[in-house]
């Protein structure tokens, strides 16, 4: 086993990167566009870091441009990489632009389209992309627990099928090529046969939901070039959407031809519903939209947690979800399934299984812990500490045994030969085991030739 | 470890109390119309709500004889622009303060004592330090609270020792008291509070670019104030009132077991009844004798 890759914490390749440094990689001309428009002003200034959303604010309405050398006393020396950061990503976003005055000094200035937009947002309060549809024409709108409720049924839905799994009993309308775009770098496509999951299938299924979203949400728009879409429309639409209020009707026809075939997709996503009245169609925005230019840290769509893990290593998971019963499965064994109720058992072989299948020790204590039921995550630790040694311990168990191809030499026809070789094998830091008494050594694989060589000039 | 749940608020966001004070006195006779300076503070309030979707802001208003809350952003309905095209933040709290400016006229109407120019600053800082309790023992993850004073009218010496209590209260639950004083002198109570909870204390020298001054100071997020330099207060007046005639005095008298301050000799403490010595001079001997008492 190599221990190298092994040893080191689980190397995460799938990052979920936020959906800002997709705006920030957008071409100049269309990010000015974007700015044209006062929410998405609104929702980039709510995505940049806390120092950059404090210098736009002071900025905004200083009408001529700063140097760079004033701003940075603004800060405390211990602040400045805070602050170059800060810089940076204003700069990125072409909200601030930078240039050189006479005497070579950087000077910077606010984005004039920005700065007017976002003025009029402060001073006339929050704008909305739409109008939301007058209730009477919308009678039966659902109610926020229920819109939830069906955004996390989509979610899950999408994400069985995503995963190939036989649970999923609901076909969604997500085409099969779409899917299979998905799932690239999830799957690994065989030759014949279903396609196999990848490790980083179970590190994907072990991150919330919106780390999940922001994945997904990243492919579709990475491969929308494949389909004729430009990104920046794309990435624009989607900025939209997530300014909208949940829970409102919206007016399909307000949407271009393209735009009803996105929202189709994100219909299948859970981020948004879609309804049919008498004469007109309207979409109603999920949380899961309106989340989606919110940074990743505040995560306020995190679910109740549901599992509780006993002392004895059994597992017993609150939830009716076929997914929930799927991740479970990943690194236990499930033994039955009530209702409302998956009961399970934390087993060497269900983890030896998980480990195999490149899930790290800490990602499935880390899930458990962040998916525990309201009654135990409120004691410290939630999840028994002996139950959390025992998986590291079993992780570690694997790492015990280090490989290495190797070569034994015995029958030496003297000791002092013996004691040459020793030592030669010594000089090429091979030497991996040595019994003076029997005359017999393992020398590493690597050296072997130059072994060799030494015991023929020794005859 | 990475063991950590991960935290459920990110490091900006924020419950800002603010202290509105409508104290008709002060207003009446200040060059600055309260309508302009309305329009200051909504916009300013606009962009903390812009900063950050998480962000909360609660309002209290300070009259002369009472406070109330008058906005409270966790509460308003979902923004939609109503009928008359002023935005539901606005329309919602200027109703809200006439409302309460009517009913705070009306109670001193009622009061015999006749019209006091000081507002209530105590019982808004005491209401809004209930609320930041509130938001404390709503669960283990919380915003994070700071209060903002925004004073025009002089400090009422009679609120002395209920101001202090409320300050040191902040201070014991962490909570920072920034004020942004717009009144012609400073404010002893407002300089304390803000320097004992290491908050900011600004008297704004150009009340025209006040919502300059807010954005660039007030706005300023917990996170932010370890990295930004902020102005520092230039200096503090810590002059005390006396609980005999709320009086505000540089050198007077401390009961020597409860701490209270007179400003003229006393037989007996008023707050816990110790009695004092008849003379300063006996005072001192007799101290000096009942220490020495015990040795002996």
């Amino acid at each position: 086993m190599n221990s190298a890759s092994r040893g080191r914490m689980p190397q995460v390749k799938i990052i979920a990167k936020n959906f800002m440094d997709m705006v920030a990689s957008l071409p100049a001309m269309k990010l000015d566009k974007l700015y044209e428009n006062a929410f998405i002003c609104g929702a980039i200034l709510r995505s940049l870091p806390p120092l950059a959303k404090k210098y736009v604010i002071q900025m905004l309405y200083i009408d001529v441009p700063i140097t760079a050398k004033s701003m940075e006393e603004w800060v405390f020396p211990d602040g400045s990489s805070m602050h170059r950061v800060a810089i940076d990503r204003l700069i990125k976003l072409r909200i601030f632009t930078d240039t050189a005055d006479r005497r070579r000094e950087t000077t910077y200035r606010i984005n004039p389209t920005f700065q007017t937009n976002l003025q009029k947002l402060l001073t006339l309060g929050e704008v909305l992309p739409r109008e939301p549809m007058p209730s009477d024409i919308t009678v039966r709108l659902p109610s926020l627990e229920d819109l939830e409720v069906y955004a996390l049924e989509q979610w899950e839905c999408f994400l069985l099928q995503l995963i190939n799994s036989a649970q999923a009993e609901r076909p969604s309308n997500i085409s099969s090529s779409m899917m299979r775009i998905l799932q690239r770098g999830l799957l690994s496509q065989r030759e014949k046969g279903a396609p196999r999951l990848t490790e980083s299938v179970f590190q994907f299924l072990l991150m919330d939901t919106n780390a999940q979203l922001w994945y997904i949400i990243r492919e579709y728009i990475s491969n929308s070039e494949e389909r004729d879409v430009d990104p920046a429309d794309l990435i624009s639409f989607l900025l939209e959407l997530s300014c909208h209020v949940t829970g409102k009707a919206y007016n399909s026809n307000t949407l271009t031809e393209i735009q009803k075939s996105w929202i189709k997709d994100l219909t299948d996503l859970g981020l948004v519903k879609l309804q049919q009245g008498m004469n007109e169609s309207w979409f109603i925005p999920t949380k899961l939209a309106t989340n989606l230019s919110v940074c990743l840290t505040d995560s306020s769509s995190r679910k109740q947690g549901f599992v509780v893990v006993e002392t004895n290593f059994r597992l017993y998971a609150y939830s009716t979800s076929k997914l929930h019963c799927e991740i479970l499965r990943l690194f236990s064994r499930i033994e039955y399934q009530l209702p409302n109720l998956i009961v399970g058992a934390i087993t060497k072989e269900s983890l030896y299984n998980a480990f195999e299948n490149g899930i790290a020790a800490e990602q499935i204590i880390t899930f458990l812990q962040q998916n525990s039921h309201p009654r135990v995550a409120e004691r410290m630790p939630s999840i028994p500490e002996n139950v959390t040694d025992q998986i590291r311990l079993w992780e570690s168990d694997l790492n015990r045994v280090e490989m290495t191809p190797a070569h034994y030499y015995d029958e030496f026809p003297s000791r002092d030969v013996f004691e040459a070789a020793c030592d030669y094998a010594r000089e090429w830091n091979g030497l991996l085991w040595e019994d003076s008494k029997t005359m017999r050594l393992v020398v590493k694989a690597e050296i072997h030739m130059h072994m060799r060589e030494h015991l023929r000039r020794q005859k | 470890m990475a063991s950590a749940p991960s935290k459920l608020y990110a490091d900006d966001v924020s419950v800002l109390v603010v202290l509105l004070d409508t104290n008709p006195f002060f207003w009446s006779s200040f060059a600055f119309p309260f309508s302009k300076f309305l329009s200051h503070f909504l916009s300013f309030l606009n962009s903390i709500l812009v900063l950050n979707q998480l962000n909360q802001v609660v309002v209290i208003a300070t009259g002369c004889n009472s406070c109330d809350y008058i906005y409270d952003s966790s509460m308003a309905t979902s923004p939609s622009i109503e009928s008359g095209r002023m935005p539901a933040l606005c329309s919602d709290l200027l109703q809200k303060l006439e409302e309460f400016v009517t009913r705070d006229e009306h109670l001193g109407k009622q009061d015999s004592l006749g019209p006091t120019t000081s507002s209530l600053l105590s019982g808004s800082l005491s209401m809004a330090l209930c609320y930041i309790q509130r938001i404390f023992r709503s669960g283990p993850l919380h915003p994070q609270p700071r209060i903002l004073c925004l004073q025009g009218s002089s400090d009422g010496p009679e609120q002395y020792v209920a101001i202090m209590n409320a300050i040191f209260s902040a201070q014991r639950s962490m909570v920072p008291i920034d004020s942004c004083y717009i009144g012609s002198n400073n404010s002893a109570f407002l300089q304390q509070a803000s320097y004992i909870t290491g908050g900011v204390y600004q008297k704004p020298q150009q009340l025209d670019g006040l919502f300059q001054y807010l954005l660039t100071v007030f706005a300023t997020d917990l996170h932010s104030r370890t990295f930004l330099q902020l102005p520092k207060s230039v200096g503090v007046d810590f002059r005390a009132s006396c609980f005999c005639h709320k009086k505000t005095i540089d050198m007077g008298y401390i009961c020597s077991v409860c701490l209270s301050i007179f400003c003229k000799h006393h037989k007996k403490c008023s707050t816990c009844g110790s009695v004092f010595g008849q003379a300063h001079a006996d005072v001192a001997s007799a101290s000096n004798l009942k220490r020495k008492t015990p040795e002996t």
